[in-house]
């Protein structure tokens, strides 16, 4: 693909109907604390009075609501479409069935095709069907969550643990809090580890990004797995790093950075009130608002805001 | 009848396949005449549900019977549906030719319900199922 033509790819990929910013928190590595710096600076914004969302798009795994100590509350399904064959209006044909990439859908020899294996609701088979004899079905593959917390609006995706669709519950919890973009000033979205769809998907409509990781050899690796990706997708942002005083390479980890051309490095260092917070599950910005890790926080917070003129 | 053997290779010398829907070729054979038809698995490469489209090309032949070393379980269901038996316990040392031999003197058991892994009576199995197998 010519260096226009992606370009303009990615433009619509991230195209949006509102203009409430929205910042991303990823980082490649799993357990680095992106989490912890998605409440706190969604906290730290919050108690500035910007009317704040912060999306959990982790959803094998959401625990932001575990670090606000709030409960998951107005639930909404997330389903799938699953064939729905109708006998009399099908002509046997099988086109739905050379269709279907996943061969879920098999044909007994005379008799018309039915659902044997895994459905992704990609509705391949209905776009191909020309007797229309194919419905959609529904097949629930998780949950969106919609709590309050003291000026802050938590949107939680949560996949039903088994179940292969964990992107299209991302794009589920993504696109209702954006459904409620005029609600709000500024709009987080933190995302899972790694540097595959869900966190593309996560990241779509994202304007900045900030990679969350730590001073270690796994950190250090994922990082550019990440800002690899960020790159990919042309979102420009900063680095946190976090437990900077960990005794890893920081140097390494800046000249990343800086080959990514990311805007600046923020430290939080090992912070014993901060581990504390996190154990109690109440964000340190709210609790030892003194700490020197809730000064990143407030500072990062502040820099958000000003950028985007809130 | 004719009876659909998994295969590693295109003739009734060639050694079977003990797993169903991962076999690179079918061998479809009249057991009265030995006539065989080879038909490739187009379905081995895939992703996902390797063993329904494997039941499908097999059904697609007109096969009324399965033999192989292990048959996963959408697989079976799909077999199932096309009315075709299903038959379990090749080895991976036999040919598709002695294969045919021990079928004709009953040497193999039918399968009514899926089974739960590869292996028994022998064969390799690399297990096309969705992770029932063992270490």
């Amino acid at each position: 693909m010519t260096g226009d033509l992606q370009s303009e790819v990615i433009r619509a990929f991230h195209r949006k109907d509102f203009t409430t910013p929205v910042v991303g928190i990823t980082g490649g590595k799993g357990g680095v604390g992106k989490t912890t710096v998605a409440v706190n600076i969604a906290c730290a914004l919050a108690d500035r009075g910007v009317r704040t969302a912060l999306v959990d798009a982790d959803v094998d795994g959401p625990n932001g609501a575990i670090l606000l100590s709030v409960e998951l509350a107005n639930p909404a399904a997330v389903d799938i479409t699953v064939p729905q064959i109708d006998a009399e209006r099908c002509n046997g044909c099988g086109d739905c069935v050379r269709a279907c990439r996943l061969h879920a859908l098999f044909q007994p020899r005379g008799k018309y095709p039915q659902l044997i294996g895994e459905c992704n609701g990609c509705e391949a088979c209905i776009q191909v069907c020309e007797a229309h004899a194919i419905s959609r079905g529904r097949k629930q593959v998780g949950m969106t969550y919609l709590s309050r917390i003291d000026g802050l609006s938590l949107y939680t995706g949560a996949l039903i643990p088994g179940f292969e669709e964990s992107s299209v519950v991302v794009q589920a919890v993504r696109e209702r809090a954006f459904a409620d973009a005029e609600q709000f000033d500024l709009i987080l979205v933190d995302t899972s580890p790694g540097a595959h769809c869900n966190v593309i998907n996560a990241l779509r409509g994202a304007d900045s990004v900030l990679a969350v990781t730590e001073p270690t050899p796994f950190g250090l690796h994922d990082l550019e797995l990440i800002l690899n990706l960020l790159e990919l997708l042309e979102l420009g942002g900063s680095v946190v790093l976090n437990r900077a005083d960990l005794p890893g390479d920081r140097k390494k980890i800046k000249t990343v950075a800086r080959q990514h051309s990311r805007e600046m490095i923020w430290e939080i260092g090992m912070d014993d009130l901060l581990a504390r917070s996190y154990a109690a599950g109440v964000p340190v910005v709210r609790e030892y608002p003194q700490a020197p890790s809730s000064k990143v926080f407030q500072q990062l917070a502040e820099n958000i805001a000003a950028t985007y003129g809130i | 009848m004719k009876l659909c053997i998994s295969s590693s290779g295109k003739d009734i010398g060639a050694r079977v396949d003990t797993a169903f829907g991962r076999a690179p070729y079918f061998l479809i054979i009249d057991t009265e005449t030995m006539e065989a038809e080879v038909v490739e698995n187009a379905a081995a490469a895939s992703g996902h549900g390797a063993g329904i489209g494997a039941a499908q090309i097999v059904s697609d032949k007109g096969a009324e019977a399965v033999l192989s070393g292990f048959v996963g379980p959408n697989a079976f269901s799909a077999l199932k549906a096309s009315d075709i038996r299903i038959f379990e316990g090749i080895s991976a040392n036999d040919t598709v030719q002695e294969a045919v031999t021990g079928f004709k003197k009953g040497d193999y058991r039918e399968v009514t319900a899926p089974s739960t892994g590869p292996g028994r009576g022998g064969g390799r199995g690399r297990g096309g199922g969705r992770g029932r197998r063992g270490f």
